[in-house]
């Protein structure tokens, strides 16, 4: 078969997804980068029949905006705390799991159920764990995570509640975050670990090394293809989070007095939307863009580098 | 191949009928008013009964009513649909959202209609609005354009333990501040005697930090916003007058005195009627509480087994800072009109707005059915109307009547504050500030008043 | 030096069994500890689903009380009325599923071939296409929402004027069209497809098997378990999207179960919400993904940690 009908093929192949794509995805990709480079830009104004300049004064406002370092600095936190933790624990999770035979349905099941719930409906109930009811400055009740965390004699801590301190808050975000992405996680390296030849580990045994050793230089190498598979797309799902927080603290985003404290980037632009900024929300969705492609791009550098095929 | 390419098609084909079939037919005559609200199933079935009516005398205007969630929701769709050119033609509204819209030019100036000689309304129509509600539509900056048309109102009151205050012999306080000692009719002093007499409660709740900061300036004539041109010059809230009855308010938190809906983390009104003990056997009240009027009915507590109520509520005026400068929040839906394509759906809308806006009897049903109070003199005098506040009382079956009464007494004290492109933010922004700057723990002075630069930053930085 | 080499280390037959009883204890203690780590887990992630179904089964004076019952006091059955009532969840059910249905086999029929085409094509420009595809993946989604919201309304760029015969907004359409393709699916078929051996396509070349043929009768019954996954994801998918059908089909004759829940239905006029009634809501809204989960659970496990593997 020649190379120009193989090509015509493979485009006819492709076809149903490209045209899909180009209306849905690229066309507004593009559109994006337009909004973001015309001054101002602001749907209700267009409406209203005004004009815009081109310029990067969208970029400025964004960065201006005295919360932005902040939302920043969530952005970036969420994804470097909450990435390894989840990842070493669905690691530990997977191989425990692996190693087990009696009731290993079992807790493969319950560990899948996170999965399947919304993230939204699931936050609420998150945060009514950590709510501390209070009433004026006087606890009335702390909360059934205080109630537990008080059996091993650790103080209330106020987690969720007006006067909440940016760290506690921050916890029960990325505590959240690691329960949501546990499943997915485990599931991709428990798949790994049983494809892994079962002959490495009896050599391992035969040369009599041990656990610790045998963990890390042969399991992990081993499912190292899936590590990295799971760790740049849960870098990539961090640095767009969203709703989990929105699931807590709800649209504000924070705790009473501090709304807004743990909000991100992609919240910025939810919050321009209502106001039609249309400008500004384009240019933030491009610098969390920008920041995405060059993570993503560290990472596979990393991986190539690390990863044993 | 070409199985691929019939294939290719077929896919590229069903996505089209798809899309077809979807296609909305037209014509027939007919003319389609979209109308979005918030309203629940109780208050859709008094809507749909009063488009019944409509039809009867307007035949062909189809009125389409949807429920949007709430607000929010309704300021989000209308906006997303302003831009796609299909706006609904009649939409529920807060006077922040109009500002917002104003910029697209699709809202409609209702004085064309208002004025016009046949569709128009009457002076007497007109007469019959509560002016102050009334007035609402005209503040956008231009007195001569009439954006809005009040739908219906609610507004803040005070309800009070009325069995608690008698057995103590205590006043219903009627401003917020004492003048010297002793001065009984102030919150002040009524609080910390609660305080005194049950040093376990709380004795005030408040639903709405934002509505306390704007009420009280607005009671105590200091500057909260100004709608001019420069970003940088809206919001003038932060300055000394401001601190000072915030400082007055952290005193009191801080004696265990007061709460508010974000610190309870619940409407105030469940501390009200609260009767469940906590984890220490202590059942913690308000016996204060500031919330709106259209919530009355949840103010009182649930009867006893033995059919009698634990306490009985009153309702009054919220406390004042100036006897001779009365003031309380007006708040509730208003409508506005969008601009369609098609002119008559435009013209089939105000008649419809018209035929519900001067109808005593819908403003009188709904008001009874959601809490709110009528905007319409009229609706006060129907017979239904009149029953229903005759049946006014303490207790869970007359509260929402007494609510309306008091609400209808304190008609000439109503403001709205200034709406512009920010003014919402304004008011997230100072209820925010109130709740921080009060709960702030051991911070210095230069740390309480940065409170206040950083909501005014806030605020100009979601404006720019 | 660690403990085995030195019990490697010390020779002799009286010390093989002492060794192989201390390797015993180890062992035991080894799964005694992981059994616990697992079960400390388990209670960490069942914990909210609990918490959620308990508080479905409260009265909401009881849900609204100042200390948590961890157990109902009185068992209620009401919420779950309400939800069905408030909520008009039959219909709901029926849309959704309607939506879940055709986007799935819609999807699957892209996703296939395009995966073939990745898989198994040689073409100029593989590389970038694939490239840009992956980098799609990245982009955050909102960025897409407000221009495909004109798009579907016959908004089109460079005209002032909207087309109504283009607007497709309240249809099922809607719900489907722009969602068809899922870069995801499509790189998790294709890794799954890259794995079936490049031998067996190159002897039905030579059998003169033509590429439908092969992918339908060959490759897809190899990749059945895959194909289930996306299904189910797509699926999923249907049933918590929010944000989109909200936007773009909000009437009563379009709406999704989430849009249905989330709506002011279970707010009382007060604005309070009924939390119990919600809490029942999303349990029974939960109940099929579960049940989904639970049967199903070896294919999502298979499709799901393949797509790890590098081809």
């Amino acid at each position: 078969m020649d190379s120009k009908k193989s090509n015509k093929k493979a485009w006819l192949y492709l076809a149903p997804a490209i045209i899909l794509l180009a209306i849905f995805s690229f066309y507004p990709l593009l559109n994006t980068f337009r909004m973001a480079f015309l001054n101002g830009y602001n749907g209700m104004e267009v409406v209203g029949g005004e004009k815009f300049t081109i310029g990067i004064q969208n970029f400025k406002t964004v960065v201006g905006n005295v919360d932005f370092k902040q939302y920043l600095k969530n952005t970036i936190l969420l994804c470097v705390i909450t990435v390894p933790i989840s990842t070493t624990l669905a690691l530990l999770i997977a191989v425990a799991l692996n190693s087990i035979k009696a009731v290993q349905k079992v807790f493969q099941t319950v560990f899948f159920l996170p999965y399947v719930t919304n993230s939204i409906a699931i936050g609420m109930v998150f945060n009514a764990m950590f709510t501390q009811v209070r009433v004026g400055s006087l606890v009335q009740t702390y909360g059934i995570i205080n109630n537990i965390i008080g059996v091993f004699g650790i103080e209330p801590i106020n987690f969720v509640n007006s006067g909440s301190t940016w760290g506690a808050n921050m916890f029960v975000v990325c505590f959240y975050i690691v329960w949501h992405a546990l499943p997915f996680k485990i599931l991709v390296l428990l798949g790994g670990l049983q494809n892994v030849n079962k002959q490495y580990y009896d050599a391992a045994k035969i040369d009599g090394t041990s656990k610790t050793r045998t963990f890390f230089k042969i399991t992990v190498p081993l499912v190292s293809p899936m590590l990295a598979y799971v760790i740049i797309t849960s870098f990539i799902g961090g640095f767009k989070e969203y709703s989990s927080i929105v699931g807590i603290f709800g649209e504000t985003m924070g705790p009473a007095g501090s709304s807004g404290q743990m909000n991100t980037i992609v919240g910025y632009v939810y919050n321009m939307l209502p106001k039609s900024n249309l400008g500004n929300a384009s240019a933030a969705s491009l610098i969390l863009f920008a920041i995405i492609l060059v993570v993503t791009a560290i990472n596979g550098y990393v991986s190539k580098k690390k990863v044993h095929y | 191949m070409k199985k691929i390419i019939a294939f290719v098609l077929s896919v590229v084909m069903l996505g089209m009928c798809a899309a077809l079939s979807g296609c909305k037919t037209a014509g027939d005559g007919k003319v389609t008013v979209v109308f979005y609200h918030t309203m629940g199933a109780n208050l859709k079935a008094v809507l749909e009964k009063y488009i019944a009516e409509f039809n009867k005398i307007y035949p062909d205007i189809v009125i389409d009513q949807q429920s949007i969630g709430g607000y929010d929701d309704v300021r989000d769709q209308v906006i997303t649909e302003i831009q796609a050119g299909k706006q609904p033609a009649l939409t529920y509204c807060y006077p922040d959202h109009v500002a917002t819209y104003l910029r697209s030019r699709k809202v409609i100036d209702l004085n064309t209609y208002i004025n016009d000689p046949e569709v128009g309304l009457t002076a007497e129509q007109i007469a019959d609005f509560i002016p102050g509600y009334y007035k609402e539509g005209t503040q956008f900056g231009d007195e001569s354009k009439m954006y809005t048309l009040p739908f219906s109102k609610s507004t803040e009151v005070m309800y009070y333990n009325k069995t608690f205050f008698e057995q103590n012999g205590l006043q219903v306080p009627d401003h917020w501040f004492p003048n010297g000692e002793n001065d009984v009719t102030s919150l002040d002093y009524v609080i910390k005697k609660i305080k005194e007499i049950e040093p376990t409660s709380v004795p005030l709740g408040y639903d709405s930090e934002a509505n306390w900061f704007i009420t009280l300036t607005e009671q105590l004539k200091t500057p909260y916003t100004v709608a001019t041109e420069n970003v940088d010059d809206r919001f003038v809230f932060v300055n000394d007058d401001n601190m000072a009855f915030c400082d007055k308010i952290r005193e009191w938190y801080n004696a265990k005195l007061m709460t508010t809906q974000a610190i309870y983390k619940a409407y105030t009104s469940g501390l009200f009627t609260n009767t469940s003990p906590n984890e220490d056997g202590v059942v913690i009240h308000s016996y204060i509480s500031i919330g709106s009027s259209a919530g009355a009915t949840y103010q009182c507590p649930s009867a006893l087994d033995d059919g009698s109520y634990p306490f009985e509520v009153g309702i009054a005026q919220i406390p004042q800072a100036d006897a001779n400068n009365q003031k309380v929040i007006s708040q509730g839906p208003s409508v506005c009109m969008l601009k369609q394509k098609d002119q008559a759906v435009n013209d089939a809308a105000w008649l419809f707005l018209k035929f519900l806006l001067t109808s005593s009897e819908f403003q009188a049903e709904f008001s009874m059915t959601s809490g709110y109070v009528p905007v319409l003199r009229s609706a006060f005098e129907l017979p239904a109307y009149k029953e229903f506040l005759s049946d006014a009382g303490y207790t869970k079956d007359g509260i929402a009547a007494l609510s309306a009464q008091i609400c209808m007494e304190q008609e000439n004290n109503y403001f709205t504050s200034p709406a512009f492109v920010g003014s919402s933010d304004a008011r997230d922004q100072v209820g925010e500030l109130l709740v921080a700057y009060i709960t702030a723990e051991g911070v210095s002075r230069e740390a309480l008043k940065q409170l206040f630069v950083d909501a005014y930053n806030r605020c100009v930085s979601l404006n720019k | 030096m660690t403990e085995a080499k030195k019990i490697k280390a010390g020779s002799g037959a009286l010390n093989v069994d002492a060794s192989k009883k201390a390797q015993k204890t180890a062992k035991i203690v080894r799964l005694v500890i992981t059994y616990l780590f697992l079960a400390v887990m388990a209670v960490i992630i069942i914990f909210p689903f609990y918490w959620m179904i308990i508080s479905s089964l409260k009265t909401i004076e009881e849900y609204r009380e100042n200390v948590p019952t961890l157990w109902p006091r009185n068992i209620v059955f009401e919420n779950f009325r309400t939800a069905f009532e408030k909520a008009n969840l039959i219909d709901l059910f029926l849309h959704t599923l309607y939506v879940g249905v055709v986007s799935t086999v819609l999807s699957l029929i892209v996703t296939v071939l395009s995966a073939f085409a990745f898989a198994r094509l040689n073409f100029k420009g593989k590389g970038l296409v694939f490239g840009l595809l992956m980098a799609t993946m990245m982009v955050p989604g909102e960025l897409y929402t407000i221009t495909n919201y004109l798009t579907v309304s016959g908004s089109l760029p460079f005209l002032s004027e909207p087309i109504s015969a283009l607007d497709i907004t309240n249809t099922f359409a809607v719900l489907i069209v722009p969602m068809l393709v899922s870069v995801y699916y499509i790189y998790l078929l294709r890794q799954t497809f890259m794995q079936i051996p490049n031998e067996l396509y190159l002897a039905a070349k030579v059998d003169g098997t033509s590429d439908f043929k092969y992918l339908w009768k060959v490759m897809l019954p190899l990749s059945v378990s895959t194909v289930i996954t996306i299904t189910i994801l797509k699926m999923m998918g249907a049933w918590n999207s929010y944000i989109w059908p909200r936007l773009v089909a909000n009437d009563d004759a379009h709406k999704l179960i989430t849009n249905g829940l989330r709506g002011a239905s279970f707010a009382t006029e007060n604005g309070d919400t009924n939390y119990p009634a919600q809490m029942a809501a999303v349990f029974i809204v939960s109940i099929p993904l579960f049940l989904v989960f639970v049967f199903l659970r070896k294919y999502i496990m298979k499709g799901v940690s393949r797509s790890g593997i590098k081809g």
